[in-house]
């Protein structure tokens, strides 16, 4: 009985590390009402210039070599989702990385990591309060989207794609871990996360459809978990598709999730025990 | 007690004021002393030196692969009826060659000050007695100098991987429009850097100022793409007027889709941003250190 009591309240107190973890950084990030218009409205600036170009090369909305490859010819809902969803990758990607040293440059690194509470789980309230975050960023994003380019959105299909949404987001926090391992180890981890950003933009069909790569920057995109999630977001929003018809990259995307999950806590746990152990936790 | 005291005010330093040959000396020298010093920090991190030179291929990549699986091809019969080439991977690759030159005065000189005042060293600085904008020039000085590499790497890219045509014998007139175009770039990163002296998220008016430049300049696109007051906002910027002079001197068969005379359209940019930089930064400056606002970020 007493073992079970405990366990209780070992599990809620690692439940209010995330929900405290969630409500601090919502906190900081309503300090700065810029920021919060800044993401909500402006990645779109980003994207605007693909539409331009799309207008100028095919003087019109729709392109016939374009529905050849990617099976409709609309190219704006094609670069708008492809702009929504890799807005998850700077967020969740830059943003656990930046976490961590932003604690070192506060002074407040040393604090948290020596509080008597699993890290994993201060981190996962840092990836749930950037998902948040991400979410209402992309929520936003998309609703003016829908205002200023007239794209058509059934509602029935936001379902699955939230589903599959939940599955990248799942995938980023495997590498938001691998991140935050590397940001504790070397503390300039905003080159790797650069880096990482790159791959993802040249290798994943974010911008353009991915049998526009060459084969061999094919295979490397089947190692991306947004090349999936692209994939069968635009099936189910812009093809019309159902889930069981892209069930093959739905499982791909759930094996790569479980990989890079697990891949991220086992190196973060294990970094953390060396920084630790060597005293340069508190270096930067 | 009194003699030490004498003999402290005796050492005061008179900082040099007016422009006279000895003085401009001096400041050309504290330009180039920042301009190797910004090399020497990025060669301590080799890591984001490499990274930053390919960047301009990892940027230009999506635009010139979406055009292709847009037309099905390198041609396009639509663009042709509007600027007179259809090429679309020498169009797009004219056009983001200079797009990278923002970024020098958008991110690298805007962030010049507020750089420093994070490794701590802005007040060392500004009680240097030299120009603060010479600080920012050598700053923009190496941000050209780097960006001008990773365009070569960017050239030779694109022209191994698909192959572009361009005029030979235009390349020294474009080289002037170039010029011209990064003097009223650096007018406008004045202002920006003036900006980041004022705002604690300077970042946020970079990105906002560089994406509104994006739009308004024609990189991958002709203006005539653009709303009408689109087009005219487009003019108040050295980016559009230069592409424009710039494509009409490299490219085959290209005409221009507007700007009468682009040198003097530049030259009169160039002036008007660099006066009104300059203004904006005393002003900032001074406003700054009146209020004791140099170390708040």
């Amino acid at each position: 009985m007493s073992q079970q009591a405990t366990q209780q309240s070992v599990y809620s107190s690692n439940l209010s590390v995330i929900w405290n973890e969630v409500v601090k950084n919502i906190k900081t990030l309503f300090a700065y009402p810029t920021i919060i218009v800044f993401w909500a409205i402006f990645p779109i600036f980003w994207f605007i210039p693909f539409i331009l170009q799309g207008e100028a090369f095919v003087g019109g909305l729709e392109s016939s070599s374009f529905a050849e490859i990617t099976g409709t010819g609309e190219y704006i809902p094609f670069i708008v989702i492809g702009a929504i969803l890799s807005s998850y990758v700077n967020t969740l990607l830059y943003g656990m990385g930046e976490n961590i040293r932003k604690e070192a440059y506060q002074g407040t690194l040393d604090y948290v990591l020596a509080a008597p509470c699993n890290k994993a789980y201060v981190l996962i309230g840092k990836a749930v309060s950037e998902s948040l975050s991400s979410t209402i960023f992309a929520i936003s994003q998309l609703t003016i989207s829908v205002l200023l380019f007239g794209m058509n959105i059934t509602l029935g299909v936001m379902v699955p794609v939230s589903f599959i949404i939940i599955l990248l987001i799942l995938g980023l926090y495997g590498m938001s871990l691998l991140m935050a391992a590397f940001s504790l180890m070397y503390k300039q981890s905003y080159d790797l996360s650069e880096s990482i950003g790159y791959i993802f933009y040249i290798f994943a069909p974010v911008r353009y459809p991915v049998e526009s790569l060459p084969i061999w920057a094919q295979i490397i995109g089947k190692f991306i978990p947004l090349t999936y999630a692209l994939i069968i977001v635009r099936s189910l929003m812009l093809l019309g598709t159902d889930l069981s018809a892209v069930y093959l990259d739905v499982i791909t995307l759930l094996i790569i999730d479980i990989v890079l999950l697990l891949a991220g806590l086992y190196l973060f746990n294990k970094i953390e025990k060396k920084t630790r152990k060597s005293g340069i936790i508190s270096h930067h | 007690m009194d003699k030490r005291k004498r003999k402290h005010r005796l050492r005061e330093v008179n900082c040099p004021t007016g422009l006279n040959w000895s003085n401009l000396k001096a400041e050309l020298k504290a330009v180039w002393e920042s301009y190797i010093k910004d090399w020497k920090i990025e060669f301590a991190y080799p890591v984001s030196f490499i990274r930053q030179l390919i960047s301009p291929i990892v940027y230009l990549l999506p635009f010139m692969l979406y055009g292709i699986a847009l037309v099905g091809g390198r041609y396009s019969p639509n663009l042709e009826q509007i600027v007179g080439t259809g090429d679309v991977v020498t169009f797009t690759f004219t056009g983001y060659m200079l797009m990278g030159f923002i970024g020098t005065a958008v991110w690298a000189m805007g962030f010049s000050i507020r750089r420093e005042r994070w490794f701590g060293t802005l007040e060392s600085i500004y009680v240097t007695p030299s120009s603060r904008l010479g600080q920012v020039l050598g700053m923009a000085l190496h941000s050209t100098v780097h960006q001008m590499l990773g365009t070569i790497i960017q050239f030779i890219f694109i022209y191994v991987t698909f192959g572009i045509g361009l005029k030979i014998e235009g390349t020294l007139p474009a080289l002037a429009i170039f010029a011209l175009m990064m003097l009223a770039l650096y007018g406008f990163g004045i202002v920006i850097s003036a900006l980041g002296l004022i705002l604690r998220e300077g970042w946020v008016v970079s990105d906002v100022l560089y994406s509104i430049m994006m739009i308004l300049s024609p990189v991958a696109y002709p203006l005539v793409v653009l709303p009408t007051i689109a087009q005219k906002a487009s003019a108040l910027f050295p980016t559009a007027p230069a592409l424009i002079g710039i494509r009409t001197f490299l490219m085959e068969n290209y005409h221009a889709e507007a700007f009468g005379n682009v040198f003097l359209h530049l030259l009169l940019l160039g002036t008007a941003w660099i006066l009104f930089g300059v203004l904006v930064f005393r002003l900032t400056d001074g406003y700054v250190r009146k209020r004791g606002m140099l170390k708040k970020f």
